[in-house]
């Protein structure tokens, strides 16, 4: 319960929300430097092949052009260096369409591109491997040890034997992440150390890939990401352009802004790949699973592998004998797949879900119920018990606040003027993890008033992480929370974990109470004095008169947190309305309910769940990228073509958090909420429109076509 | 982008002869179809000539002509004071909800009435310039023929191009027999029936209208109907809104009792210009207004589609759209 006295807990208003609403919040490209010049990358018209020859001459005569680089004058780097997705000017072979093969650098971005349109780029062709369908039998094993076959029981005897069972394919397309800050790096070298003034999810790991791709040590980068304007994913790992502003901007000698244009970003920097998902569910008459078995189908690079876990939920949701979890992937010339919000189990939700919704309504069984008797007592992958689990009081509070009771079991069964109206539900999940954070606490005190800094390298995407480390600070040292300034977003300062995988919460939280802890006990040590009540730092402060004093901690998840399965867990409820006429879905109402552990500011936190659900729209009724099966491009390179939900597609949304302490999962009982907010919500959808119109439809997005 | 020349016209006459005197030059309206498409180097003019100071934005009945008792709208008036125009409200509904089911609030307080005729097409081959496309790049081939063809057209195509016209505006034009007035270098002013004003593709597609370089259009009319009390937009998209149509339908009657006296179907999203159904509306004259009857003409429409490789749907969903539309018309435009 939420303790009146207490920053963390409430919903106070963004830190940083002022500075952004007004324009001060520096993103990428707004910092400051010098006289900078423009870069714009040039990317590749053939998906497979190698460049015969690039024709710069009439580019290099355009007016403000500085330099033009390509594989024919590209400084030496490092493949290997950890930046994604290849493209580096290191040589002329073409692996997917709109690889980077050139860099122009001039006065003005509108000069760098009107240069690009003059180069003359001719290639040697050959077949690329594109069209989906007519590779994905040449799935072979992937590399990734994660990825091997995991084997309980024999499921196809259970599914030999069962009376009740479901096979089905699902299917989710390629996506994109396309942040509202397309992806931007402003390089400005100072002697051979270089600052890149570029938003990461995980500032050190920006800095080491861009050290080691550039041939420098990790301290003669730094980078510099006090915002990110969206990520997503897409700026966990960093790609070529961050190197290669560095690069434009040493050949140039000064400063350089490198930004991607919206249609470059679908070729740039990953995407989500496209899913073939088998699931084959049994259960007995009564409702109990006898097999589950999740085996998937997916593409990567031609030279670089990256497999979205789609198997994850499968692994953990439900209790069956036997199970079986496969994966297969194809290399195929596109742009290797990488991290995408929710990756693997927003995906392989809407395959497990709907399949679940199906099982179901072929045992007549409600779909909640079915789910809460095949809830598992322990995590059935590995045995171990549960840090806590929420999944039947999600789905039970839940059932209650939307008014599931409503729900007719049977599809059409339910009709408002013109419109099928259905109810849909599914269950989700996410990992906890807590990552290695370091973080410094300094205290200054100006007569009676005491302030602190907090300072690590965490990222904030937006979600909050300014705010959350005022309110965690503010406690731990017993200031207000406007006497607490955190500084992040910069590899300058001390090394914290990223803004990925639902850790950052939990990784930066942790680490900054724990500095706190460690100050408070330095300066009770210092003052050599016992109290009855222990006094706050902020309080040691004043009655030992100092004026500054700093610690810095390196903070560890606690050891005994890997004797337990973590997770966050939640269920989704959605209401559609599906036009009888022409298939148009539209969501009235979306609950999602989620146990997430100690919440640390609901208003954040909302934000965060209902941010993840308008993407689970998304995913359900209307993002997909679609590749030209011949030529391997994209038809859809803008946000006009790339449908994202507009605000008419999301209709009410609303957010429950289970008041739960998970003791076991960190010491302050942290889960996050970044990634769990899109899982399972493409399958409620789904299946609200099943249960509204009698029409299953496996193959995402849900569009008017595929509900006909 | 390429660069050009900015000029800022102060009358009509001599931004007409400047566009007519340079093959190069363009007009620039609101900006909202030709800036974007500079910056992606598929239009690629040398000037651009500021048509925004000339005026001729104003909506207003029609006093004189075979027009008379109808509503003129200013071809460089902005698509959102169309749509809100009391004139327009009142007497041509289908017209507001058609200019407002296209694009969004910030795009049509830029847009403007001619601009939007002029919208090129939405075809992602004809927009990405290293891709074949005979109308941006004459005899390069057709991307989308053999290619990713789900927006693209079901009637009217020809193999050298599939595309269809976006415009939502234009499609609501078409079912009221709109007629857009232009005016040439030498002062003279022409009339064009909407029907005639977009071209099928034919062995052509880089004309997408029939408008000659240096006509600049002063106004579109709109005569007058009886149309009023029954129609109805209907737009199916991939979103709820900010979407392209993949299937619309302008659907507006007048009836006498319960006989159809007068009706009429335009469609969108279908082909190279709007798709007006004269046969369809030819069947339903004289008839009740009947689900039979509505599935009749909307059978009708569709007799002559040829959908391509991903658009089939097409064909069901237009048929489903213009019964939908002319019973949502019937009950006064309210679905
Ligand atoms: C993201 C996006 C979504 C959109 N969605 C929709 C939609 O759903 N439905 C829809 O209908 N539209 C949609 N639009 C298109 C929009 O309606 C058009 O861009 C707009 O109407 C064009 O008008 P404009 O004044 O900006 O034209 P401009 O871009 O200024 O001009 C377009 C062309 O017309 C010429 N021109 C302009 N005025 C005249 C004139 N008076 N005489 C002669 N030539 C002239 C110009 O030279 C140019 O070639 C969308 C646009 C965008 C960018
Ligand atoms: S359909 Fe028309 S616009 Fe599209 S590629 Fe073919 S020729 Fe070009």
């Amino acid at each position: 319960m939420k303790d009146t006295n207490k920053a963390v807990g409430s919903p106070i208003n963004r830190i940083d929300g002022i500075a952004k609403v007004t324009g001060k919040a520096p993103y990428s490209m707004d910092h400051t430097v010098t006289n900078p010049a423009y870069a714009l990358l040039v990317k590749s018209t053939i998906a497979a092949g190698t460049i015969q020859d690039i024709d710069s001459a009439a580019a290099e005569k355009a007016p403000g052009v500085l330099a033009i680089i390509t594989h024919k004058n590209a400084p030496k780097l490092n493949v290997k260096g950890g930046l994604r997705g290849g493209a580096l000017l290191q040589s002329p072979e073409i692996e997917f369409f709109g690889q980077n093969i050139g860099i122009v650098v001039a006065e003005t971005f509108e000069q760098a591109r009107y240069a690009s349109r003059l180069i003359n780029v001719t290639y040697e062709k050959k077949e690329p491997k594109v069209d989906f369908d007519l590779v994905a039998d040449q799935a072979r094993m992937p590399k990734d040890k994660d990825k091997a076959d995991a084997k309980r029981g024999d499921v196809q005897a259970a599914l030999r034997q069962a009376t009740h069972k479901v096979e089905e394919v699902y299917e989710t397309p390629i996506e994109h992440h396309h942040p509202m800050e397309p992806h931007a790096a402003i390089a400005e070298w100072n002697g051979d150390k270089v600052t890149l003034y570029s938003s990461a999810q995980i500032v050190n790991g920006a800095q080491s890939a861009a050290a080691a791709t550039l041939n420098l040590k990790p301290e003669q980068v730094r980078i510099v990401s006090p915002y990110i304007g969206g990520g997503f994913g897409s700026k966990g790992g960093q790609w070529a352009n961050l190197a290669l502003a560095a690069v434009a901007a040493r050949q140039v000698n000064r400063p350089v802004k490198l930004a991607l244009t919206r249609q470059q970003m679908v070729n740039s920097v990953g995407l989500r790949q496209h899913n073939r998902q088998k699931v084959s569910l049994a259960a007995t008459a009564d409702g109990k699973l006898t097999a589950l078995a999740h085996e998937i189908t997916t593409h990567c690079a031609i030279n670089d592998e990256f497999v979205e876990p789609c198997g994850d939920c499968s692994k953990i949701m439900y209790d069956s004998p036997n199970s079986l979890i496969t994966y297969r992937v194809v290399p195929m010339n596109l742009i290797v797949p990488t991290y995408t919000r929710g990756p693997g189990k927003s995906t392989g939700s809407f395959a497990l879900e709907s399949a679940m919704d199906e099982l179901a309504y072929t045992l007549k069984m409600d779909p909640i119920e079915f789910r809460i008797k095949n809830e598992p007592a322990r995590d059935p992958s590995n045995g171990k018990p549960w840090s806590s689990r929420t999944t039947v009081q999600c789905l039970r509070e839940g059932a209650k606040a939307f008014g599931w009771e409503k729900r007719k079991p049977e599809p059409r069964q339910n009709a408002q003027g013109n419109y099928w109206i259905g109810y849909g539900v599914s269950a989700g999940t996410y990992p906890a993890h807590q990552r290695p954070t370091s973080a410094l606490v300094k205290l200054n005190r100006t007569g009676n008033e005491v302030k602190a800094t907090i300072e690590l390298a965490a990222a904030d995407l937006g979600t909050g992480t300014y705010t959350i480390l005022t309110q965690t600070a503010a406690d731990a040292l017993g200031l207000a929370v406007q006497n607490v300034h955190v500084k992040i977003g910069d590899s300058d300062l001390p090394p914290a974990a990223g803004a990925v995988g639902s850790v950052g919460a939990a990784s930066y939280a942790n680490a900054v109470n724990d500095a706190c802890e460690k100050i408070t006990q330095e300066l009770l040590t210092k003052s050599g004095k016992q109290f009855f009540v222990r006094p706050t730092a902020a309080q040691l402060m004043l009655s030992e008169k100092l004026t500054d004093y700093q610690t810095r901690v390196d903070s560890k998840p606690p050891e005994q947190a890997e004797e337990y399965s973590a997770h966050s867990f939640n269920a989704n409820f959605a209401e559609v309305a599906v036009n009888k006429s022409t298939g148009m879905v539209r969501v009235n109402r979306f609950l999602a309910v989620t146990g997430a552990g100690k919440i640390l500011n609901p208003k954040t936190a909302r934000s965060q769940i209902i941010g993840g659900n308008v993407w689970g729209i998304g995913m359900a009724l209307t993002e997909e990228s679609v590749v030209d099966p011949r030529w391997g491009n994209f038809v859809t390179r803008s946000l006009g073509d790339y449908h994202v939900p507009a605000n008419l597609d999301i209709g009410h949304l609303d957010a429950i958090f289970i008041n739960e302490h998970d003791e076991h999962v960190n010491t302050l009982g942290i889960k996050g909420i970044g990634e769990v907010g899109i899982v399972g919500v493409a399958a409620a959808i789904a299946n609200a429109v099943f249960n509204a119109t009698g029409k299953r439809v496996r193959e995402l997005p849900i569009t008017p076509d595929k509900v006909l | 982008m390429r660069p050009f020349t900015y000029t800022r016209a102060n009358d009509a006459t001599s931004a007409i002869k400047l566009l007519t005197e340079n093959p190069n030059a363009r007009f620039l309206a609101g900006g909202t179809n030709l800036l974007d498409l500079m910056k992606e180097d598929v239009e690629r003019p040398n000037t651009l000539i500021d048509i925004s100071d000339l005026g001729l934005a104003e909506v207003k009945s029609i006093a004189n002509g075979v027009n008379k008792g109808g509503v003129s709208m200013g071809g460089l008036g902005k698509n959102t004071d169309a749509a809100n125009h009391p004139l327009i409200r009142q007497h041509y509904p289908l017209l507001t909800q058609a200019i407002l089911a296209g694009a969004s609030g910030q795009l049509r307080n830029m847009a403007t009435n001619g601009g939007n005729l002029l919208q090129r097409t939405r075809c992602p081959y004809f927009y990405e310039v290293s891709m074949p496309c005979n109308k941006r790049a004459p005899g390069t081939g057709c991307g989308a023929r053999e290619g990713i063809n789900r927006m693209h057209a079901i009637f009217g195509w020809s193999d050298q191009c599939v595309a269809v016209y976006p415009s939502d505006m234009a499609v609501a034009l078409a079912a009221l027999d709109a007629v857009v007035h232009v005016r040439n270098a030498a002062g003279q002013e022409r009339q064009i029936p909407i029907a005639d004003f977009h071209r099928l593709p034919g062995n052509q597609p880089e004309k997408d209208t029939n408008l000659v370089h240096g006509e600049l259009i002063t106004a579109i009319e709109l005569p007058p109907n009886r149309l009023a009390d029954k129609s109805y937009y209907l737009k199916v998209r991939d979103r709820a809104s900010y979407a392209f149509a993949l299937v619309s339908v302008a659907a507006a009657l007048e009836t006498e009792g319960a006989m159809i006296k007068q009706a009429r179907i335009a469609m969108g999203g279908v082909a190279h210009k709007p798709w007006r159904a004269l046969k369809a509306e030819q069947l339903l004259v004289g008839k009740e207004a009947t689900e039979a009857n509505f599935n009749q003409a909307a059978e009708a429409v569709m007799a002559d589609a040829k959908p391509l490789a991903h658009n089939a749907f097409k064909v069901e969903l237009g048929k489903r759209s213009i019964v939908l539309a002319l019973q949502t018309a019937m009950n006064g435009g309210k679905l």
